[in-house]
């Protein structure tokens, strides 16, 4: 990942921590210029678009689309792409914070505390469905 | 990557398809704390293959189930 890259990406992150949405490509500068390097990021696995349009899908660990994961931290809610990026907005932001889900299965509602990195729940169970060398085959799906 | 209320609410969901791995939801946060931390650093660079595999070990989630490519 060359310097121009890691700037657009850190450029892409802030713009996310700063205004709690992802940017749009034009935010960021010349449309054309920012979506052939966040195409280049996303085959890096640095961020990952939608295929159809260009627009950023997940800033991992945060979705840029509304998702079954809400997190309630650093003063805004944000959405995350599974419970492990749930877990991971509070991290990559440093703070404490609420975790909104439902159980898959029945439907409940799930939600989780966490302060000092400790989840107020301890009786949840994590479960990842899909093999660690298949992650990125199809990383929405996992 | 989801948390179930119990192993009963797992196994519904499943419905006989070949579970993954399970872990407690405590482990999920020391492993987010540990994977996330630097994420929207401005200094972040990318973490190479061994050392997030070295994140997975250190936390005891080893075997072929969690062996990145």
């Amino acid at each position: 990942m060359d310097a121009s890259d890691l700037d657009l990406r850190r450029r892409t992150y802030a713009h996310l921590v700063e205004t709690g949405r992802a940017p749009r490509a034009d935010d960021l500068g010349d449309r054309a210029e920012v979506v052939a390097g966040w195409r280049r990021l996303h085959d890096q696995h640095a961020l990952v678009l939608n295929p159809w349009t260009d627009e950023i899908r997940m800033l991992n660990p945060f979705s840029a689309v509304p998702s079954a994961w809400r997190v309630h931290t650093s003063d805004r809610w944000w959405y995350a792409n599974c419970a492990w990026d749930a877990f991971g907005v509070c991290a990559c932001l440093h703070a404490d914070g609420r975790i909104e889900s439902s159980c898959p299965d029945c439907g409940e509602p799930i939600v989780v505390e966490v302060h000092d990195e400790t989840p107020d729940d301890e009786s949840l169970l994590f479960h990842v469905l899909v093999p660690a060398e298949r992650w990125w085959d199809d990383i929405v799906y996992t | 990557m989801n948390l179930f209320r119990s192993e009963e609410d797992l196994a519904r969901w499943l419905g006989g398809r070949e579970s993954g791995a399970t872990t407690t939801v405590a482990k999920l946060s020391e492993l987010a704390h540990a994977w996330w931390d630097d994420r929207v650093s401005p200094d972040w660079v990318p973490h190479t293959r061994e050392q997030n595999q070295a994140i997975l070990e250190r936390l005891g989630l080893t075997g072929r189930f969690w062996q990145l490519p």
